[in-house]
């Protein structure tokens, strides 16, 4: 690293010009975690936005916004985020990391370095999180899920991402995920989520699997199986196996596919009877 | 036997309270003034001559203070192992060779005047390499036509150089084949044990630097002080007494501190530069170029009558000692030398196998030094030889283990690296420690139950197992006590306390014998100036040797204080005795404080420092013996496998220091659930560490360490000070096969590879074999 020059942003605006200023030689730093790990060699300026004003977290209505530098310490304990969707952010904070990374490291900087292997983008694209982003024109926005189908890097090295805003949905969530222990990252892992209509049938669906070991992917097909259907342990079980069949899956070091093919079934399955009983207990 | 007043007591750690208050106690807490930075240039390549080096660019760079590599320094070839005499270890090691054998050997080395200098003078070496074939196999590696690893003409004490083979052995006792045709029941297993890394906290470190008098002194990180000063003067050609080594406090080592990684390069860096030079490993250094556990393939066959009794036993190991044979001949042997006597029933006998060299990351000494993988293929197969004779494993252990008063011929037969020596084992409370140990897992309740909750299925598994203390009749200890004026006590040992608080144990023994609290006794460890010799902390050694050594030398010195107190009192020595710092006459109750004793010798009459040294040869090595009980649950559609609890309980004779012994019995067990469930260094397919870090390389941490219970079964070793024996090693040989044995109760597979992923879990539970 060549880091020459350590800015502290007062603002958004502030961050903002100074990464334009540095025309792809500087970067913004918040918990610094990825920085830690490694910087592509023509970066000299680092800009910390901890100070910017983007670490609050707020309900507006059945919402949840979370500023990009909120720690993920943070929004595991925020009175917010566990009245948010039974808890289903907080619980999954709870799987990443250690608490002392968990201290350091930021919403925004997991969504904007998306590692294919990372909890949190997998619970995002279930949850069909917004991202809101300032950039030289405007703000702008989009759902995380439709930002990584983008060449989203290149956006983040002219924008300040500044906050995630979360849905209100009508039923629940539940995330899973299999490490090899404590602090790992996963092996694979996923996040579902149901709503039932009046007659106690899916009115919606959300299926997302990640680390496969590919960045998370929602599975529209699942969902769309789902939808319609009532809840039994069969319709858990056939999801599984049509996720399994859907998502994208390849070996690494970690974990071979195979292995991943084989267990994807169980994991959705689990999400969705855990899901499942959450949105029923509700009733 | 009378009451001891600091021998089994928990006293308060002799180093706690620096350690815990974060006092610049450690080798790199120090700043020399005009120290430089040395760093090493490693190879990218796993096999390659070096056809030219050009460091002229390094050199011009500012800064740059020297730049060392094959071309000019001498050629000495040495081993890195830090053993006792004559090093049983191949001389195939120079300080830079003219060829590379793995991905991260020495190429050169660099001394700089900032760390961000000498990174750069790295990139500036240009080395032209001419790639050879290499050798990614150890079952290839003695293949006719495979390439030649070691060809270089001046290595010495190689067992077969064109054949790859490092060091090889075959002992045989009794009639093998015989032996197997007479048994009714026969068994035979493989396993196998991956690459994995001691991943010490504090990494390889080290300050070279020349003293007012022009003499080397080496600050490092070691558990062998002294042979680092025996060995770096042979690899730079100083003479001994030329060289002062300086072992402060160390962040653990378990075996990879045995080895000198550092010290000689950083020492001729130091020579050439005439300055400080700090050198320390990064933790992906660590990984690519330390040290490893040998990797092992071990075939266990088993030959038992109807009964149990077990009548022949085989081992064929193939371990792999990466591309230099540091500790390849003697964990070899501890393979089956810290195993077989376990079961001194087995009339025939016949272990053998071969180290091996590859183009790999280089293996050496790690706790358990090949008895833990041996243990891992010998008590999978006990498992399987119990099922097939229908017998519950823990009878089939309790029918064949060894018991005091009785031998093995292995003991006589395997030594260190060389033929070993009878030994008949004194103590031994093993029996009381399986059955101890199954009261406390619940092993007749669980076992074979396959207890259910939701996908999760629970199994119990054991093992057994036993090692050394010391290593008999080459271990060296020695230790100097001397007398304050005030009656305190200085106690100076070469012996390593590398984290294990051998420090605390010496000062107890120290403090038992001379009739004080462990409070009177300050220990200093270790300098090769100013404190006597010991081979150093291996072989699980410290306690027995180094305290027996403390045990006379603190015996000499209460001879001493009584001659003076006898002065004193006007008593003959015979009717005094030593007791909570005075010295008491027996008869009259009259006493005299050491205080007095002390200034009386140092300035009054008959002046003198009571001063005493003494040192130990152990004539045995009495083993310490453990039961290991775990259960896990198997995660029956995703493989995971969870320890729920494991339980260990050992005799390791008295224990000087409970906490500390369990402390150790339980790091153990965990280093070894650690083995057991997820650690590998993974290999590319040029032979570089795919996951030379802690993100990627898992270690278990504090919040998966699961309910272990550990418990002392005391047994009184005669020869041992204060009946003690060790427990630093023994308690890692347990846990892989304990686990493994888990798993088969529990969902009926066996798994012969470590370690124990989902994946292989799962996949075994999807094999038509178990799913029928």
């Amino acid at each position: 690293m060549a880091i020459k020059r350590y800015h502290y942003a007062r603002d958004v605006e502030e961050a903002l010009s100074l990464l334009l200023a540095y025309e792809g030689r500087g970067a913004l730093v918040a918990g610094g975690v990825d920085v830690a790990r490694g910087l592509p060699g023509e970066i000299e300026g680092l800009i910390d936005i901890t100070a910017a004003g983007l670490s609050g977290i707020s309900r507006e209505g059945g919402r949840l916004v979370v500023g990009a530098t909120a720690t993920l310490e943070g929004i595991r304990t925020s009175r917010e985020v566990k009245a948010y969707m039974g808890g289903f952010l907080s619980e999954v904070m709870g799987h990443v990391a250690t608490l002392s990374l968990r201290n350091m490291a930021t919403l925004g900087g997991a969504v904007v370095s998306a590692h294919p292997w990372a909890d949190i983008p997998t619970a995002l694209i279930a949850l069909g999180a917004e991202a809101v982003w300032r950039n030289e024109e405007r703000t702008e926005r989009a759902p995380v899920e439709e930002l990584y189908a983008r060449p989203f890097r290149a956006i983040f090295r002219r924008a300040v991402l500044t906050e995630i805003r979360l849905p209100a949905w009508d039923g629940a969530f539940a995330f899973e995920k299999l490490s090899r222990n404590a602090g790992d990252i996963a092996l694979v892992n996923c996040a579902c989520g149901l709503g039932l209509d009046a007659e106690g049938k899916i009115a919606w669906a959300r299926v997302a699997v990640g680390a496969t070991p590919y960045r998370a992917e929602r599975l529209v097909a699942v969902e769309e199986l789902l939808a319609g259907e009532v809840p039994s342990e069969a319709l858990w079980e056939e999801a599984g196996h049509r996720a399994a069949a859907e998502a994208r899956v390849g070996d690494d070091m970690r974990a071979s596919a195979e292995w991943r093919r084989a267990v994807i079934p169980v994991i959705v399955r689990r999400a969705l009877e855990r899901a499942g009983r959450a949105v029923m207990g509700d009733r | 036997m009378a009451e001891r007043k600091v021998i089994g007591k928990p006293v308060r750690k002799v180093d706690g309270i620096p350690l815990a208050t974060g006092q610049p106690v450690f080798t790199l807490d120090v700043d020399l003034p005009g120290a430089a930075v040395g760093k090493v240039l490693h190879s990218p390549h796993a096999h390659a001559e070096i056809v030219r080096i050009d460091t002229s660019r390094a050199e011009e760079l500012p800064g740059v203070l020297c730049v060392l590599h094959h071309g000019n320094v001498p050629r000495i070839p040495y081993t890195t192992a830090g053993q006792g005499w004559p090093e049983p270890s191949p001389y195939d090691s120079f300080l830079f060779d003219r060829k590379v054998r793995f991905v991260g050997d020495r190429v050169a080395a660099v001394a700089a005047e900032s760390e961000e200098i000498a990174d750069e003078a790295l990139r500036l070496i240009e080395v032209e390499y001419r790639v050879l074939p290499a050798v990614l196999d150890p079952e290839g590696a003695t293949a006719p036509g495979a390439p030649v690893i070691h060809d270089e003409e001046d290595a010495r004490g190689i067992h077969d150089p064109q054949r790859n083979i490092a060091a090889a052995i075959d002992i045989r006792v009794g009639e093998i084949e015989r032996g197997f045709s007479e048994s009714d029941v026969v068994v035979e297993t493989t396993c196998e044990f991956p690459y994995v890394q001691h991943v010490p906290l504090e990494p390889h470190c080290v300050i070279a630097y020349l003293d007012e008098e022009d003499r080397l002194v080496i600050r490092t990180s070691t558990q062998v002080p002294f042979h680092v000063r025996r060995i770096v003067a042979r690899a730079l050609g100083l003479p001994l007494s030329r060289i002062r080594v300086i072992k402060p406090r160390i962040g653990g080592g378990f075996g990879t501190k045995q080895e000198i990684i550092l010290e000689d390069v950083a020492a001729a860096l130091a020579l050439r530069t005439r300055r400080p030079v700090v050198m320390k490993y990064t933790r992906e250094e660590e990984f690519v170029a330390a040290r490893t556990r040998h990797p092992m393939k071990v075939r266990v066959k088993l030959g038992a009558k109807k009964d149990g009794k077990l009548h022949a036993i085989e081992m064929d190991v193939l371990s792999n000692t990466g591309a230099y044979g540091t500790h390849s001949l003697t964990v070899l042997s501890n393979v089956g030398s810290k195993t077989l006597p376990l079961y001194n029933k087995a009339p025939h006998i016949w272990f053998h196998g071969k180290a091996v060299y590859t183009n790999l990351p280089v293996a050496g000494a790690y706790r358990g030094y090949g008895a833990t993988q041996g243990y891992f293929a010998l008590e999978v197969a006990i498992d399987e030889l119990a099922e097939k004779l229908g017998i519950d494993p823990l009878e089939l252990r309790l029918k064949n283990h060894i018991r005091a008063g009785e031998t093995s011929p292995i003991f006589e037969k395997i030594g260190e690296g060389r033929e070993g020596k009878a030994q008949v084992i004194r103590s031994c409370a093993l029996e009381e420690c399986i059955r101890e140990g199954a009261k406390r897992i619940g092993w007749s309740e669980k076992r074979g139950k396959r207890l259910r909750d939701g996908p999760w299925v629970h199994g119990v598994g054991m093992a057994i197992a036993m090692q050394g203390s010391g290593i008999t009749d080459i271990d060296m200890g020695a230790a100097t006590i001397m007398m304050n004026e005030d009656g305190t006590f200085r106690l100076l040992v070469g012996a390593t306390d590398l984290g294990t608080g051998s420090d605390t144990i010496l000062a107890q023994i120290a403090a038992e014998t001379l009739g004080v609290p462990v409070e009177a006794i300050s220990v200093y460890s270790s300098d090769t100036d100013f404190t006597p010799f010991d081979t150093g902390a291996y072989a699980s050694s410290t306690t027995y040797v180094s305290g027996n050594a403390v045990l006379l030398a603190a015996r000499k010195v209460r001879e001493e204080i009584l001659r003076v107190a006898s002065g004193i009192l006007g008593e003959p020595p015979g009717e005094l005795e030593l007791r909570d710092g005075r010295v008491v006459s027996t008869r009259t109750g009259k006493g005299v404080p050491f205080a007095e004793v002390g200034h009386r010798a140092m300035y009054v009459t008959d002046q003198r420092h009571i001063i005493a040294s003494a040192s130990f040869v152990p004539p045995e090595s009495p083993p310490p013996f453990a039961a290991f009980f775990a259960e896990v649950a198997v995660d029956v559609e995703t493989g995971r496998v969870r320890v729920v609890k494991f339980v260990g309980v050992a005799d390791c004779g008295t224990p000087i220091h409970p906490r500390l012994a369990e402390g150790q019995l339980e790091g153990a067990i965990v280093q070894g659930i650690g083995h057991a469930l997820y650690e590998e260094m993974l290999l590319s397919k040029r032979g570089g560490v795919r996951n030379p870090n802690l993100f990627d390389y898992r270690i278990p941490t504090a919040a998966d360490v699961p309910d272990i219970e550990v418990v002392l079964i005391p047994s009184e070793e005669p020869t041992g000070p204060y009946g003690a024996k060790s427990i630093a090693e023994v308690g890692i040989n347990g846990p892989a096969p304990a686990i493994a044995n888990a798993i088969y109760d529990a969902v009926g597979v066996r798994l012969y590879r470590i370690p124990f992923t989902p994946d292989r879990v799962l996949s075994g539970i999807c094999s038509p074999a178990v799913l029928k």
